[in-house]
């Protein structure tokens, strides 16, 4: 880095222009958070509005050792976001066009810093959507879900960010900022080595991304939706059996454990009468197969033991009777919950993002519960049931010390027994500060250590001086 | 009765920097940075409230927020936004002028 | 971006000098109800908080400070603090307030009286006691310029001897029914909006066939009628009985979207943007733009925006005038 903040700041501005760089403290903090509560303050934060800002940052940053953390609207949960050591945070933000979306060919050009649900909002006036959805949709970038491998609640059905990335322009930190075009315009693409890939889900550490060629689908005609409480869990997995049992792949499928649900209803306001653990599913249809399919589903579970059972013809039917508001309300309730046992306004919370295979999925929500006991921490647990994906999050004040300890050893025992039952230990919001322990275990439970060490040298591959994102993942 | 300050501080901590409030926001599509939205103005009240520095980037932020209250129909965490900024606003107001205009 | 400390002192000296945020001779608060002969005073008043008539005044200040914002070189905050820095220069500014807004501003106000007489409520009117409602102190946390001013008003409401107070604009409405109790002591005045009162009276309005056949009207709904004060139904409710077929923007009601109005005088650029975000969405539903708030009609008309105040309207349906 410059010797001399001072000097860095006027290099940036002649680099990019004066209104494209940020000093203000407070506005720089503004930056250096996320929602887990982690943060760590950067010296500027830097706003791009071309490929051409973006490359020559890198180079400059490359030839200066300037650490670069690039960020879309830092809702990361992994501190993957946040900055780390003396930096410079590079927003998205004002790269924010839909370049181009074509129908015949299925493909929609963005720049990374569009909001997923604004591409959205478009995309459905022609008919389309772009279906990962995380529930911070309304918020999260296309650059951020990239980087972050996101996935959402139709994950089930149509898989995470990794299943519909096309082609990326890319800019490296290297002595010319270079910039890349990878994969392709078609869905079919046999390109060597997949280099698209390797970016995605990759958090900001190789490359920055400054175009996305992203596929997209058509909006179902019309989706079914079914809101169901159980008294037992084992009722709610039966009920998953019963749906799949049916040659049915749900567009949704949501679960959320009985204190959960309780949290949730003290944090928003619910319109239906919310006891139990929760189960929300949406099944696509045709309009023709719409009442019939309603009418199975009801069948479906109830018969799998729901107490309270709500089903809505359509997806705004069930908007409007807030069949969502418990799944969206997730997070805010384990922060609030966690802050309520903190009860410190300095709180963190720690959320796990382990999958298991779906048919583990009653015996893990069984040991979170025993770990519980073990550690002496509330637990919430929540998450896309249809993909085997759990959320369980815990608080803690990060300055008692004791707590800490114990929430640390609780995250990577979840990690555990997510390898256990033969799962993963992140399913969508990456590895970034929180989960490397948990990375290395990973490969470790494989017998592949192996792995860490080609991640490491694909790092610096990209990243020669290890300027992107540094501290995260590897 | 006018927010305290610790009531400002107290409101600015229930935020969970979530940004669901961002997208109903008029002002932060055409603002510089954050601050011109609700997330922004919030953790800025905080700032304020907490003893920061009013810097005019800080100002800007708080007095440009329309108090259309549009964020807080989406705010889980139930914050009344335009309160909180109004709040945070009268703490710069009461701060002495440093120009007098005669 | 003007410098908001020098707004602020600017906008509190004016009020504690004169009671208006912008310079105005006081005369041109009430003489358009001179020649309506209304009675003074009463247990029910008319209160316009003088919001409705000082918008002429702080249009030609934005359209003072949007030239300044122009204007390339040297610090905005400098050139203000020379232009306007001095209430006699901001006087010279605010001078040059359109005459035909004024004649605008005082029609809808002639028609909300008219339509009050017209459903039979009985009312009285302030005339020099319908003070400003400090409003803008409010908003822009001036709160101790702000508890004096509303300590006055205050006075000035109970002197007047009344109970129920009619309001006709939003951001009155909001800062006298949920704003004044927490500032003035034993505040106790009923609130209402006269939306909400000749809603009230429904069917008993005294609707005259209009000759003219009914139109389609798009109604932007001001935030703090909607989200603040919980009044959308009414005037949908009354354009219905004038005749008139009410057309909603996608972002209505509760989820309504801004004019942009209230930065108007902190950033005129910013202000003017979001108002003509909001003219697209209002435009595309095809229809005669109605508004309900002066700031909201200042904030559209000066994005380019052909936006009628719906006391015209409905005056016109309803009455004939
Ligand atoms: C309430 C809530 C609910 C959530 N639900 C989900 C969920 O259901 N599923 C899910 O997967 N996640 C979820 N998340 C996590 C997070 O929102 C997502 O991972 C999201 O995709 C991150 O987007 P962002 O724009 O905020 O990215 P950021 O958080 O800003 O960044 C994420 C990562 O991407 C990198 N990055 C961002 N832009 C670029 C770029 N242009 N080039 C290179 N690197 C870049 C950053 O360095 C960082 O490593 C949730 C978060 C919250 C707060
Ligand atoms: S109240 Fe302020 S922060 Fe909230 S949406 Fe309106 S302008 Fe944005
Ligand atoms: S929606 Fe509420 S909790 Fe989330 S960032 Fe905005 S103010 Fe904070």
């Amino acid at each position: 880095m410059p010797s001399n903040p001072k000097r860095l700041l006027e290099d940036l501005k002649s680099l990019l222009g004066r209104n494209k760089v940020i000093e203000d403290e407070a506005i720089v903090r503004l930056y250096s958070r996320e929602p887990s509560g982690l943060e760590s303050p950067a010296l500027a934060v830097v706003f791009p509005e071309t490929t051409g800002d973006v490359s020559r940052l890198a180079k400059y940053a490359y030839s200066h050792d300037l650490r670069l953390f690039p960020q879309g609207s830092s809702t990361s949960l992994s501190g993957s976001a946040v900055p780390l050591d003396e930096g410079v945070v590079v927003t998205f933000e004002h790269m924010n066009r839909v370049r181009e979306i074509s129908v015949v060919d299925s493909i929609t050009v963005v720049e990374p810093g569009v909001r997923i649900d604004e591409l959205n909002l478009e995309l459905a006036g022609k008919g389309y959507m772009f279906p990962v959805d995380p529930a911070s949709s309304a918020v999260a970038t296309v650059g951020g879900a990239i980087n972050s491998g996101a996935g959402g609640m139709r994950s089930a059905k149509y898989g995470t960010m990794r299943d519909w990335v096309l082609g990326l322009e890319i800019v490296l930190p290297d002595e010319h900022g270079s910039v890349l075009r990878l994969g392709c315009r078609t869905l079919k693409c046999r390109q060597g080595y997949d280099l698209v890939r390797l970016i995605v889900g990759s958090e900001g550490t190789l490359a920055m991304v400054t175009e996305a060629v992203l596929k997209i689908a058509p909006l179902p005609e019309q989706v079914v939706v079914a809101l169901a409480f159980y008294p037992e869990l084992r009722d709610v997995a039966e009920a998953v059996v019963a749906v799949k049992e049916q040659g049915v792949q749900p567009y949704i499928m949501e679960f959320m454990d009985d204190r959960t649900v309780e949290a949730a209803a003290k944090t928003v306001e619910v319109s239906v009468e919310a006891s139990g653990h929760m189960f929300l599913v949406g099944v696509d249809v045709n309009r023709e197969a719409a009442e019939r399919t309603a009418s199975w589903l009801s069948r479906t579970l109830s018969s799998a033991g729901a107490t309270r059972l709500y089903v809505a013809g359509t997806v705004n039917e069930a908007e409007e009777r807030g069949f969502f508001t418990l799944r969206r309300s997730l997070l805010p309730a384990q922060m609030r919950v966690a802050r309520e046992i903190t009860g410190s306004p300095r709180t963190l919370v720690y959320i796990g993002d382990i999958a298991v295979p779906p048919s583990k999925l009653v015996d893990a929500v069984e040991e979170l519960r025993s770990l519980e006991a073990k550690y002496g921490l509330f637990t919430m647990i929540g998450g896309h049931i249809g993909d085997g994906n759990l959320h369980p999050a815990v608080g803690l004040d990060p300055r008692n010390k004791e707590q800490a300890r114990r929430v640390e050893e609780w995250y990577l025992e979840v990690m555990e027994l997510a390898l256990k039952l033969g799962g993963t230990i992140s399913s969508e919001h990456g590895i970034g500060l929180l989960k490397r322990e948990g990375l290395r275990r990973e490969f470790q439970h494989l017998g592949s250590e192996k792995a860490l060490e080609l991640m490491k040298g694909l790092k610096r591959l990209f990243d020669p001086k290890g300027v992107l994102n540094p501290g995260k993942v590897v | 009765m006018p927010w305290s300050r610790a009531r400002i501080l107290e409101e600015a901590e229930k935020c969970a920097y979530c940004g669901f409030c961002e997208a109903a926001c008029p002002t932060l599509p055409y603002g510089r940075h954050r601050g011109y939205g609700p997330r922004g103005r919030v953790a800025l009240s905080g700032h304020l409230a907490a003893g920061g520095q009013a810097s005019s980037e800080v100002l800007v932020s708080l007095y440009t927020c329309l108090t259309c209250a549009a964020c807080t129909l989406k705010c889980p965490a139930g914050i009344d936004i335009p309160s909180l900024v109004r709040a945070a606003r009268s703490l710069v107001a009461a701060a002495p002028h440093k120009k007098r205009i005669i | 971006m003007v410098d908001v400390k020098l707004i602020l002192s600017l906008l509190a000296d004016n009020v504690e000098r004169t009671g208006y945020p912008v310079p105005i001779d006081p005369r041109r608060i009430y003489s358009w109800a001179e020649p309506l002969k209304l009675p003074r005073g009463g247990r029910t008043v008319l209160y316009t908080g003088a919001l409705y008539q000082l918008v002429p005044y702080i249009n030609s200040l934005v359209r003072h400070l949007e030239s300044l914002e122009r204007r390339k070189g040297g610090g905005l905050a400098l050139r203000l603090a020379k232009t306007v820095g001095r209430i006699v220069d901001l006087g010279k500014i605010v001078a040059k307030a359109d005459p035909s807004e004024v004649s605008t501003v005082e029609k809808v106000l002639t028609s909300i009286a008219n339509l009050l007489s017209a459903a039979g409520v009985e009312y009285g009117y302030l005339y020099e006691n319908d003070l400003y409602s400090g409003v803008l102190l409010y908003d822009m946390g001036l709160d101790e310029a702000f508890r004096r001013h509303a300590g006055k008003v205050a006075e000035a409401l109970k002197r007047s001897g009344a109970s129920l107070v009619i309001t006709v604009d939003p951001h009155t409405t909001h800062v006298l029914r949920k704003v004044f109790p927490e500032y003035v002591e034993r505040f106790e005045f009923e609130v209402k909006s006269y939306l909400e009162v000749l809603a009230e009276k429904g069917r008993r309005l005294p609707v005259k066939t209009p000759s003219e056949p009914g139109y389609d009207v798009v109604l932007h709904d001001p935030c703090f009628y909607a989200r603040h004060e919980g009044v959308i139904e009414q005037p949908r409710r009354l354009l219905a009985l004038a005749g008139l077929n009410v057309k909603d923007p996608a972002k209505s009601g509760r989820m309504t979207y801004c004019c942009g109005g209230p930065v108007e005088a902190i950033s005129p650029s910013l202000s003017k943007r979001i108002a003509e975000t909001r003219l697209d969405e209002l435009r595309a539903v095809g229809g005669r733009i109605v508004t309900m708030c002066p700031i909201c009609y200042a904030n559209l008309r000066r994005a380019g925006g052909e936006v009628e105040d719906i006391a015209l309207h409905l005056s016109r349906r309803l009455l004939g005038a």
